[in-house]
């Protein structure tokens, strides 16, 4: 009955076809530039690193929130499920190396693990659900094209066997039925989701049977323990969830009943069929007494503990008897960030604020203002705010559950730029710095394609944004958003992102793969906006490689005077960031000089656009800091 | 690389999962092709456009009657060969050959795929997945 947040992965994996036998096909292992020494050690490297920085170890906590033990090894969990009589643990774990990830079943008394998959290179398992004896596992994973659930036996003896083979794509297979009878998975992608229950008498042939869709996507689909109700979340446009009830009977008019207000996390049955929990977004966990005869009823959902942390973990799991619960805390322990100021020798100038979960702090054009990206550990709700930097006197700019990116100043200080995600697309916005007025959208792009903004030129008429790795420019005219229509500047068969403008508006500094796969270096690109780029005039900033971080930002920035140019230094033997600066000059011709470090600062720390300040002689980032263990706002039962 | 969001509460571990990774990829693919809706193509290979954000190919299939349906089919980015075992040179060789293409059809039903499995002209098959589908 306990099963687990599968929906990134299950969305992920679902993602990741393979469709021949390996020995017909190119696309899946690597050439003999990638397997060559030097580019196997820095992927090596960057492993290690992923790893180090992400791999958890499954922890249970009581009915109080309180840590009793962990489980197994540490790894790079994607899927957690307990077995039925609570035992065992299947877990899906990525092998980094391989490119894959497989199925694995931990002992919970022992934390002895057993193998049961062995996936080629590239293959995933995306889900994984225990029959109700706990003898067998079913999961789905794609074979020679096409995605599938297959079962076999849970100490992973034996040949798997097909159950059903899936005429689309992800399938995220959620439950199996407490009387063996049927399965239960969801299928969600931009267009929409649809639960379906799976019927498991006859073979291969099953049709399933669709329960429920809707023009929202509908995740991890759960059986009461009567088999009569199926739990499942929905996302909303702006990617906020809830957690519902509803038949499992296709034709019964009951239902459905939302049950949270706001989750974070599936609706977990108890077996005895009278509680359901779930994560709220202020990251509580969360039980309604519930009841599936005569009929689904429940009661108004109450807190059934907060885990004694400043940074509660994301719940994956609940046991049977609904008294152990299955978190994955952070690699580095609990973690909140320090907004802080370094001057040019990586000295402490200031810290701005108390800690928070902090990202992406920028600098106003004049230096006295910081925006910043922050997650609200009671709402669940990342927005973007202002912060006064000589007060630290905070100014709210969005209020609402999209998530947002690329947030970049005005030339002019006098707005916010940024990306959101709404039902699948990523309009660029802009809302008056102040926090006044209403937001305004500046741009749309192909439907379902992310565009970052990474400059906006001096004038304020044009945007520069990266999308798919093509740098384009996105004229502020006509009026009318919906015809603004944007130039590929740099377009070329290589990564090209980040660009971003000299002070003079005559030079282009972005970074690109175009020197060796898997490895970014910066140029500098003459710059005239009525024209596309001539990609074969150009300079290399960078010797040594840049660091691209996960939001794509590599930290290129003039400095104001046009006279000097950063950039993130490659470091692949730590999490440093090694700030790198190089003396340009933009007259007649560009001429760059040797790059050298500026400093070092210990990581892992994420760099955003706006980090350098527009002399040049401040730079802000958002330090990891050990969060205070003694939290006063956790609470237990 | 296998890329999965680290950290982030649920909500967000699915934004990221459906975003595809900027490095590599576009737009996400359900935006615009239906993954039910599976067609093979085949016929003469006559362009091939080797640029980010994507491969795109055009395929000329004689229809009924003879008449010749252009088909555009779109693929991984540059970067997803650069590493792999299969690049430019294995696809253009296969200009004014036959070939056979396994696509997601546009969910406008246009004459429009993105690309499963490409079978070369000289035989060999080429998996467009994962980083495609």
């Amino acid at each position: 009955m306990c099963k687990c947040a599968q929906i990134a992965v299950c969305v992920t994996g679902a993602v990741l076809y393979f469709l021949q036998p390996a020995a017909q096909l190119l696309g899946q292992d690597l050439n003999a530039e990638a397997k060559s020494k030097d580019a196997a050690e820095a992927r090596a490297k960057r492993n290690a690193q992923n790893f180090q920085n992400n791999a958890k170890v499954l922890t249970l906590l009581d009915r109080y929130g309180q840590r009793t033990g962990q489980i197994g090894d540490r790894a790079m969990y994607d899927v957690v499920v307990m077995s039925p009589d609570g035992k065992r643990i299947a877990t899906v774990k990525e092998d980094l190396d391989n490119e894959s990830a497989d199925l694995w079943v931990a002992d919970v008394a022992t934390g002895a693990t057993t193998r049961i998959t062995t996936s080629p290179r590239t293959e995933f398992i995306s889900s994984a659900v225990w029959s109700p004896d706990a003898s067998r596992l079913a999961y789905v994973t794609i074979r020679k094209g096409h995605e599938a659930i297959y079962v076999r036996s849970a100490n992973g003896q034996g040949a798997e066997e097909l159950l059903y083979k899936n005429p689309g794509a992800f399938l995220n297979l959620t439950d199996w039925s407490l009387d063996g009878r049927f399965l239960t998975f969801a299928i969600s992608d931009l267009s929409g989701g649809t639960l379906y229950i799976l019927p498991l008498e006859g073979g291969p042939e099953r049709k399933a049977l669709e329960i429920f869709h809707s023009d929202l996507r509908i995740f991890v689909p759960l059986f009461s323990p009567d088999g009569r109700y199926l739990s499942y979340i929905m996302l909303d446009k702006t990617d906020k969830i809830e957690v519902f009830v509803r038949p499992a009977d296709p034709v019964a008019k009951e239902g459905p009943w939302q049950i949270s207000d706001g989750s974070f996390s599936p609706g977990f049955w108890a077996r005895s069929g009278k509680e359901l929990y779930y994560q709220a977004r202020d990251q509580s966990v969360m039980s309604a007494a519930v009841s599936t005869s005569p009929s689904f009823s429940f009661s108004k959902p109450k807190v059934l503990f907060r885990q004694p942390v400043p940074v509660p973990d994301p719940l994956q799991c609940v046991s049977p008897d609904g008294q152990r619960f299955i978190v994955l805390p952070p690699a580095r322990g609990q973690e909140l960030q320090q907004i802080t100021i370094f001057d040019r020798k990586g000295q402490v100038a200031k810290k701005v604020g108390e800690p928070a979960l902090y990202s992406g702090p920028a600098f106003s054009p004049e230096g006295d203002r910081l925006l910043v990206a922050k997650n609200d550990i009671q709402t669940g709700q990342q927005d973007l705010w202002v912060l006064d930097i000589a007060t630290a006197k905070a100014t709210r700019i969005t209020g609402d559950t999209r998530f947002k990116t690329t947030a970049l100043w005005s030339p002019d200080g006098k707005y916010i730029f940024y990306t959101a995600l709404i039902d699948g697309d990523w309009p660029v916005y802009r809302k008056p710095a102040d926090g006044t007025g209403k937001e305004e959208v500046m741009f749309r792009y192909t439907p379902g394609a992310f565009v970052g903004v990474s400059d906006i030129s001096p004038d304020g008429k044009f945007l520069v944004c990266n999308s798919g790795g093509v740098v384009l420019l996105v004229p502020l005219l006509p009026d009318d958003p919906a015809a603004r229509k944007e130039i590929e500047y740099v377009r070329d068969e290589f990564t090209d992102l980040t660009a971003r403008l000299s002070p003079d508006g005559r030079f282009l500094v972005y970074v690109s793969d175009e020197a060796k796969p898997e490895r970014f270096e910066a140029y500098v690109l003459p710059f005239d906006a009525a024209k596309p780029a001539a990609v074969d005039k150009k300079w290399r900033v960078s010797k040594d490689g840049v660091t691209v971080t996960s939001n794509s930002s590599a930290m290129p920035h003039w400095r104001g005077d046009g006279k000097e140019i950063f950039f993130r230094g490659l470091e692949l033997n730590s999490n440093d960031l090694v700030m790198m600066t190089a003396d340009v000059e933009t007259g007649s011709e560009f001429r760059v000089g040797t790059p050298k470090v500026l400093f070092r600062l210990k990581g892992p720390i994420d760099g955003s656009l706006g980090a350098v300040s527009r002399d040049g002689q401040q730079f802000v980032l958002a330090i990891n800091v050990p969060a205070d263990k003694t939290d006063k706002r956790a609470t237990a039962k | 690389m296998i890329s999965r969001a680290r950290l982030l509460p649920l909500a967000l571990l699915v934004l990221a999962a459906l975003m595809v990774s900027p490095a590599t990829a576009h737009h996400n693919m359900t935006a615009v092709f239906d993954f039910n809706d599976r067609v093979t193509v085949a016929g003469t290979l006559t362009d091939v456009d080797w640029r980010n954000p994507h491969t795109n190919f055009i395929v000329e299939v004689k229809g009924p009657g003879g008449v010749i349906e252009i088909w555009k089919i779109e693929g991984p980015s540059p970067s997803f060969f650069r590493v792999r075992d299969v690049g430019k040179a294995d696809f253009e060789a296969s200009v004014g050959k036959s070939v056979t293409v396994e696509i997601s059809r546009a969910r406008d039903k246009s004459r429009f795929g993105l690309i499963r499995t490409f079978a070369l002209s000289n035989g060999k098959s080429v998996s467009a997945c994962p980083q495609n589908c």
